[in-house]
């Protein structure tokens, strides 16, 4: 007995390793499914952190009567341009100039007597306040600048949806859930019919990656991608599904096996697998289904603008077909990596959704955020929460 | 090597003739050229098919076919491309740790060093030198945007590198 066991050891390793991996797909997918709770946007800083603020002279103005007159003196002989967010005036406190300008030359006392000798008189007294830099942009910043300056504020309603914590209805967080499952579902998939490299220390980072592209006008799948880059570094699943994409539209690189071209690369026996299992959704897009059936309740897909497209717009745009990624959602276990988030980039995606972040270069949350890069020419919403 | 950057240059007008935005690209190894390709995104569909892509697939190809380890090739490798690489090139060179990247003119648009410095999220990082032969790069860019819209204005088409 015991010159059999010794062999044995390593595959029990594995053996066990593997259960770990699937108890804990089969834990998120429990999770993911089981709860409403809202998705979170991926947005600016801007929007969510504490406003920067600068600090400014102050003069309390004696009287009343002069709050005009000196305002008009001081928006010609100071003018704040940068500033320009803020009221001048609060009450009977009036801003002459961020305390840098005067650079410790002079007391703002002996600047204003020698450089707007008009105003010589009309304060009784000058302080320093701690005013914001930037306009607020978000109610809720607002309300913290309203209790220190009075300031121009026009609320954005996109804005304020980002920063809420109900961005989609009931009914789309479902379907984005479930969407993400689907994503889950192919991993443990593979993982039973391919097996997992594994990482000792981070279970659920062995997963490497899978991307599910999905036309939200239809709920359809347009296409899935499993990760590749044990055999081709640059094979990401997100790289995958992109040329995936192209290769619906008759282009595409990657030699990648074909089931009668509604899926490339993916293995029949997952397709039906996937069709058995979700049979809500429409899985793969040939050319001829572009004007296919409807999968019941369509998603708001136009964000804030919301309500359903006219049947009219929808037919001319299957009339052009579709380009690229555009208009397509991407669901992703894990954040993509720079090099994947910039080809989604590339690929007009319109939404990204993600799990778990990727904490060394996840480009959506965790090292940058290129969905808040104004020069690029392209930007998609991003969101998590999953969890 | 001002003699690599003028073979990607016609690697690049050979793209504009393609109506593919003119970007061409060389790999080398010991001043051997190993590889070279041009942007082709137009014909494959595929937005990721810029000239860096597709010289990387085809050292992988050569690898592969040849069994050769493909990750201690790629840190031989010095990368000529007529425009900066953008953010995603960057990440794929910098993924496979090539030993350099030279390139000519600068891509403010996508810019995996004006736009987002990449090399900052990888360790270790490749050596990277712009402006070599930039003018002819950008003049080949301008050509492109021209032609793709004849009604932009100059200021529009000077604007848009690859
Ligand atoms: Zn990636
Ligand atoms: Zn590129």
């Amino acid at each position: 007995m015991s010159d059999t066991e010794p062999p044995e050891k390593k595959p029990k390793i594995i053996c066990n390793l593997s259960n770990i991996y699937l108890d804990t797909i089969d834990q998120c997918i429990e999770s993911i499914s089981s709860s409403e709770r809202n998705l979170q946007p991926i947005i600016s800083d801007e929007l969510t952190q504490p406003l920067e603020f600068i600090n400014v002279f102050v003069g309390h103005i004696k009287n009343v009567k002069d709050i005009s007159r000196t305002i008009l003196i001081l928006n010609d002989k100071i003018p704040l341009k940068e500033l320009s967010h803020l009221k001048r005036v609060r009450r009977q406190d009036i801003i002459l100039c961020p305390t840098k300008f005067l650079d410790n030359m002079s007391s703002i006392q002996d600047y204003i007597e020698s450089h707007v000798t008009e105003l010589r008189d009309v304060f009784d007294y000058f302080k320093e306040v701690n005013v914001p830099l930037l306009p607020p942009k978000v109610m809720k910043q607002y309300n913290e600048v309203r209790k220190i300056w009075s300031c121009n504020f026009h609320p954005n309603h996109y804005f304020e949806k980002l920063v809420s914590n109900h961005f989609f209805s009931v009914y789309d967080v479902k379907i984005h859930r479930k969407f993400m499952e689907v994503a889950f579902e192919i991993a443990k998939w593979y993982a039973i019919h391919d097996g997992v490299a594994f990482d000792i220390n981070n279970i659920l980072l062995t997963i490497v990656n899978v991307t599910v592209v999905v036309d939200p006008n239809f709920n359809r799948i347009v296409t899935i991608a499993y990760d590749y880059r044990h055999d081709h570094p640059m094979q990401h699943s997100a790289m995958l599904a992109i040329d995936n994409v192209a290769k619906t539209q008759n282009g595409g690189v990657w030699s990648t096996e074909s089931n009668d071209g509604l899926l490339p690369g993916i293995d029949k026996e997952l397709v039906h697998f996937l069709k058995q299992k979700f049979s809500q959704f429409i899985i793969g897009l040939k050319k001829t289904n572009w004007s296919g059936a409807k999968g019941g309740q369509k998603m708001d897909t136009d964000g804030e603008k919301g309500g359903p497209k006219s049947d009219s717009h929808e037919e001319n745009k299957e009339k052009d077909g579709p380009y690229l990624c555009t208009g397509y959602y991407v669901y992703m276990l894990r954040e993509p990596c720079v090099m994947c988030a910039m080809a989604l980039v590339h690929a007009r995606a319109k939404r990204v959704f993600f799990c778990f972040n990727n904490s060394v270069c996840g480009a959506l949350n965790s090292v940058a955020k290129l969905q808040t890069i104004s020069s690029l020419n392209h930007h998609f919403e991003v969101f998590t929460g999953f969890l | 090597m001002v003699e690599f950057m003028k073979r990607a240059l016609e690697l690049a007008s050979e793209a504009l003739s393609a109506q593919e935005v003119p970007v061409g690209c060389v790999f080398t190894i010991n001043d051997t050229i190993v590889a070279e390709s041009r942007n082709s995104v137009n014909h494959t569909r595929n937005p990721t098919r810029h000239a860096e892509m597709n010289c990387i697939d085809s050292v992988l190809e050569h690898c592969k076919k040849n069994g050769i380890d493909h990750a201690s090739y790629f840190r031989n490798v010095v990368v000529y491309v007529t425009v900066e690489p953008c953010i995603m090139c960057a990440a794929a060179l910098n993924i496979l740790n090539v030993n350099e990247v030279v390139y000519g003119c600068a891509n403010d648009r996508f810019g995996g060093y004006t736009v987002l410095d990449v090399r900052k999220f990888y360790e270790p990082n490749y050596l990277l030198t712009g402006n070599l032969c930039a003018d002819e790069a950008m003049a080949l860019l301008k050509q492109f945007y021209k032609g793709a819209n004849p009604n932009a204005p100059e200021t529009k088409a000077k604007k848009k590198p690859s």
